[in-house]
Parts: structure tokens; C-alpha cells; sequence
């Protein structure tokens, strides 16, 4: 395996560690113990023994303690365990918007560059038209007629940005589309289908996974300013943006509310840009040096 | 040039119309009555049925989906983008009211920053990986990750929280004070991507060989500097251009978190009360902004760089997607 670069090393563990948090914090924060006896006592309690809505009123605004590690919130809620579980919404619409994006950006740019003429001049027009309107406002506007959901903003999210991963593998599938393998596939009968998937995807595919670190990072970005908004996944649910949001009001009485989901999310938008930054880098040098 | 010119104003057009269309499928996406929900106008009881009836024949609610495309498309030509749900007030006059705000927070924002962008890139691209630019390099990546309003948040913790030298709400008509903490915030943001992008330009320009010649003559670096950057004012006009629509969700989200009289405000209390007209209106506005100062930047560009003008496919759109 190609070694990657310091830099793109240390983004991608804290990518991974922030990924992982995501998925354990079910399991690291709860109210319910590890281990109970048979007569229900507390044999081992989960390391933050806190639900993350579990509110508390005569818990609230506590300052960091060793009961609260980073204190509680204006219902008395753990901000720990609250920080833990709005990981999972960050990480869940991140995932599942570049997902969604990659998947249509790759499909489109590759019809567009295959075919040439008017599907090629329709989705070059429709790149351009979505990227006439800022993915934060479309969104917000369609999130405002719609019931709050995490999947729903999550796909529209994704639904804004294609733009980028459409005109990398467009540009890819153009130059291939008179490459002699997918002249020879096409002397041989494959169809349009066969063509796209078996011939020109895969190999248009890599450059735009490569900007996927960029859209992952983009779409944490628009889900956070959406749930700082107050849309996208509803409340109760913890969600870093919504946390923010509600700080507003706390900054000047209980800072400890706001600084560690802000330091959150500026870590994991910067580690998947570094991530992305050093990907690209990667794939250019290995181009030049072949 | 002029030919090309009007190849990208007719483009330009077609774009808008793309934009309308989907503005209108959001509103034809709006589940539930809208003429339900804006009778009703924040009372607690369902309005009458009467009451519904005659808001949407008042707003031409009652036709069918075909011809209220082509209605409100007529309209939206005109500018006319219909009555606020919230207070009966024409969108447009909203817009009208609130954009001044808006444009003042984004001019002194992108004033601020390009005053510190350009010296620091300069100083950076001069020596490539010298501790300035390491410095520099590292301290705008992190701004540039932050979204805006975490940086707001913590511009308030630290200068109304701890220091106390603003105030914790902002607005124009408090002067410096209230005005400082927007700008700063929203300058920041755009302060990291304008810096990288003044950086590029300068190095490249100086390792061009023009700037070898220029040596040769004997210029001094100054000189090189300021013939580098004279250079880049067409990808400069470009790259503008790309920081518009982050600008303007900046904006949503800054106006918000300091109660700014804007744009972004109508849009995010449009968004909460529901208020189909406004929030259209103002996303519309916000398309407009965006292709309006694409297309002046091609434009400019192609007046720059005659070159650009042309090639069929308008080479300035290509080179700004690079930067």
C-alpha cells in the first residue's frame, strides 16, 4: 500500500476517531449500566452515565464537575453525553448526503459525457442552475414546506451537492468515451448500459471518490448551519448546530455549553478537508511521477 | 467580445429561468393548504372556510398547477413576488427594506478582509513555507473549516462574554460597537479563502518567467509583487464570484445568530413562519445575486483578457472552477 503523507495520516485517524464515537456513543453514554446484579444494582456503569435528553431541572447550568464532566445545559442535560450523541447526526448527514451526491454526480456526469449533445448540454445546465442557488438557502427553503427529518435533510442536502463529483467523472467520461476499450465494447454491441457501468465508471469513478473527503466536509457544514437554523433532524435528538443554536442564549453564563460542540464540529469539517487536501495531493503526484 | 458578451447574458438568462422553475417546484412542493395555514395567520383556530376560500382567490390558489407556473412566472419577471403571509406586505418591499442592512455587513466584511488577505498572502507567497506562511496557512485553514456562526459564537463569548466591549445584540444603529462583531465574524470567514487564493496567484506570478525578466531589467520585488497581483485581477473577478453564494449563507446564518436586520433574517423567519412568498422571494434574490455576479465576472474577465472572449465555450467559467 502507497504510504500516506503525515498530514493526511493524522486527518484521517481524527476522522476515524470521530466516526467511531458516532457509532459507540449509544453504548459509552447511557443511563443504563454495563454490568447490573441480579438484584439491579449497579455492577458497572457505562463510562457517561448520562442519557442525552434525560432532563434534569435541578441539574441545570452546572458548571464541568467530576459528576459532569463538561457540565449540564439549560435542562440540566449532560453536555457530554449530548456532545457524543449529536456526533451521530454530524457524521449520519454528512454520510449519507456525500453518498447521495456521489452517487448522482458520478450517474449524471457519466450519462453527460458518454452521450455528448443535448443530455450532456441538459445536465450541464442543470450544474449550472443548482449552483446558481446557495446549497444552505435551496435547502432551508425546501426544508421549511417539509415535515423535519434527518433523512430528508440529509438527501437534500446531497441533493445540492452533485454539482462537483458530475463535472469530474463528465470530464473523465468524455475522454474515454473515445478511448479504444470502450470502442471496441461498443463494436461488440454493449448497450448504453453496459457501456456506462462496466466500461466508463469505473474507471471515471476515482478521481471523484477522491473529492469525496471535500463534499463529506461540505455537507457537515450545510446540516450544521441547517440545525443551527432550527431545521433538519427535530428535537429532542442532540444535534451539534441545534446545541449551538441554543447557546446562543448561554454564552455569556454557561460557555461551557458552546465551546466543545463548536470545537467538534471545527474539527471534523477541517480534518475531512485535510483529508481531502492530502488526497488530491496524493493522486496528483502519482499522476506527474507515472 | 461583444458577441461573446451576449452569448453570457443570454446564458445567464437561461440559468435564471432554471432557478425560477425551481423555486416554483419548492412552492409546488409545500405540503398541506398554504391558504389554510395563512388564513388561519397565528390564530390558534382553524380559519373559516370562507375565510380560505377568498385567500386563495386572493393569491390564485384555486387554479390549476399549469397556470399558476405561468402566472407566477409572469410575475416573477416583473418582480412582483407576491404578498408576505406573516403581515400582507409585498415581498419585494421587504427585500427592498432589509437589503441595505445586508450589503453593508457583506461590503465592510469583504473591505476588512481583503485590507488584511492581500498583504498576508503576499507575505506568504514571498516565502513559500517560511514560518509566516506555515503560520498563516495553518491559523486559515481552521477559520476556513469553522462554520460562520461557531466563529460568531466564540467573537461573542470572547468580546461580549469575557471583555465586554460590544454588545451582545447587533444592528446599524448602534454604530462601530454594533457593527463590528458581523463584520468580523463574516470577514473571517471569507478573510481564509481570499488569503489561500491572493497566495496562489503572487507565487504563481512569481515564478512565471515574465517575472524572471523583470529581474533581468532589474525591478525590484515590489514591483514583481504589484505586477503579480495586476495579473490575477481577472481570476481575482472570478474567484469573487465563487465566494458569493458562501457569502450569502453566511449571511443567513450570521444575521441570526446577531439578530442583523438583513436578507438572511427575512429568509430564516420567513423559513420558521412558513411564509411561502418570502422565503420564494428571498431565494430567488439570492439566485439573482449569484448569477448577476458570475456573469460580471466573465464579463470583466473577457474585457481583460480579450482571449477569453473567443473561445466558444468561455474559458473564464473553466478557469474559475479552478481556483
Amino acid at each position: 500500500m502507497r504510504r500516506l503523507p503525515g498530514a493526511a495520516f493524522s486527518a484521517a485517524a481524527g476522522l476515524l476517531a470521530i466516526v467511531l464515537v458516532s457509532l459507540l456513543a449509544p453504548l459509552v453514554a447511557r443511563s443504563r449500566p454495563w454490568v447490573e446484579n441480579a438484584r439491579g444494582e449497579t455492577v458497572l456503569a457505562a463510562p457517561v452515565p448520562w442519557d442525552p435528553d434525560a432532563v434534569d431541572l435541578d441539574e441545570r447550568l452546572r458548571r464541568p464537575s467530576l459528576v459532569h464532566w463538561l457540565g449540564t445545559d439549560e435542562l440540566g442535560r449532560d453536555v457530554l453525553s449530548r456532545l457524543l450523541h449529536g456526533a451521530r447526526v454530524s457524521v449520519g448527514a454528512g454520510a449519507v448526503a456525500s453518498g447521495v451526491a456521489l452517487v448522482v454526480g458520478s450517474l449524471l456526469g457519466a450519462l453527460a459525457g458518454l452521450s455528448g449533445g443535448r443530455t450532456d448540454r441538459m445536465v450541464l445546465f442543470g450544474i449550472e442552475v443548482i449552483q446558481a442557488l446557495p446549497a444552505l438557502v435551496l435547502v432551508a427553503a425546501a426544508a421549511a414546506f417539509l415535515p423535519p427529518s434527518f433523512l430528508l435533510a440529509a438527501f437534500l442536502i446531497g441533493l445540492t451537492g452533485w454539482t462537483d463529483s458530475a463535472r469530474i467523472v463528465r470530464a473523465e467520461a468524455r475522454r474515454l468515451r473515445e478511448a479504444p476499450f470502450v470502442s471496441a465494447a461498443r463494436a461488440a454491441g454493449a448497450g448504453g448500459g453496459r457501456l456506462l457501468f462496466r466500461h466508463v465508471l469505473p474507471h471515471a469513478l476515482p478521481p471523484a471518490l477522491a473529492t469525496a473527503p471535500y463534499v463529506l466536509g461540505a455537507a457537515v457544514l450545510t446540516e450544521s448551519g441547517l440545525s443551527f437554523l432550527g431545521l433538519g433532524t427535530p428535537p429532542p435528538s442532540a444535534s451539534w448546530g441545534r446545541s449551538l443554536a441554543d447557546g446562543r442564549d448561554l454564552v455569556l453564563t454557561a460557555p461551557w455549553c458552546v465551546i466543545p460542540p463548536a470545537v467538534a464540529l471545527v474539527l471534523l469539517i477541517l480534518a475531512a478537508r485535510r483529508l481531502g487536501d492530502a488526497v488530491t495531493a496524493t493522486g496528483r503526484s502519482r499522476m506527474t511521477s507515472s | 467580445m461583444l458577441a461573446y458578451a451576449l452569448r453570457r447574458l443570454l446564458a445567464a438568462l437561461a440559468t435564471l429561468a432554471g432557478v425560477l422553475t425551481i423555486v416554483f417546484l419548492l412552492l409546488a412542493m409545500a405540503p398541506g393548504d398554504p391558504a389554510a395555514l395563512a388564513a388561519r395567520s397565528g390564530g390558534a383556530r382553524p380559519a373559516a372556510p370562507e375565510a380560505i376560500a377568498a385567500y386563495r382567490r386572493l393569491h390564485g390558489l384555486d387554479q390549476s398547477l399549469p397556470v399558476r407556473y405561468l402566472s407566477w412566472y409572469a410575475r416573477a419577471l416583473r418582480f412582483d413576488l407576491g404578498r408576505s403571509f406573516q403581515d400582507g406586505r409585498e415581498v419585494r418591499a421587504r427585500l427592498a427594506e432589509v437589503l441595505p442592512a445586508t450589503l453593508l455587513l457583506n461590503g465592510c466584511a469583504l473591505a476588512a478582509a481583503l485590507l488584511i488577505a492581500v498583504p498576508a498572502g503576499v507575505a506568504a507567497a514571498r516565502r513559500p513555507g517560511g514560518r509566516f506562511d506555515r503560520g498563516s496557512g495553518a491559523l486559515f485553514d481552521v477559520l476556513f473549516s469553522a462554520p460562520s456562526f461557531v466563529l460568531g459564537l466564540l467573537l461573542l463569548l470572547v468580546f461580549s462574554g469575557w471583555l465586554g466591549w460590544t454588545p451582545f445584540f447587533s444592528g446599524p444603529e448602534l454604530g462601530f460597537r454594533g457593527i463590528v462583531l458581523p463584520v468580523a465574524t463574516m470577514g473571517l470567514g471569507a478573510l481564509a479563502f481570499l488569503s489561500r487564493f491572493v497566495r496562489t496567484c503572487v507565487r504563481q506570478a512569481l515564478e512565471d518567467p515574465a517575472a524572471l525578466a523583470g529581474r533581468a531589467r532589474g525591478e525590484g520585488e515590489t514591483a514583481a509583487v504589484f505586477r503579480a497581483l495586476r495579473r490575477s485581477a481577472g481570476a481575482f473577478s472570478a474567484f469573487a464570484a465563487i465566494l458569493v453564494p458562501s457569502l450569502i449563507a453566511g449571511s443567513v446564518l450570521v444575521e441570526r445568530l446577531f439578530a442583523w436586520p438583513g436578507a438572511g433574517r427575512l429568509l430564516a423567519d420567513g423559513v420558521f413562519a412558513r411564509d411561502v412568498p418570502v422565503v420564494l422571494g428571498t431565494t430567488l434574490a439570492s439566485g439573482l445575486a449569484v448569477v448577476a455576479s458570475s456573469t460580471a465576472a466573465d464579463l470583466f474577465s473577457a474585457w481583460l483578457d480579450p482571449r477569453l472572449g473567443e473561445s466558444r465555450s468561455g474559458g473564464a467559467r473553466e478557469g474559475g472552477d479552478a481556483g
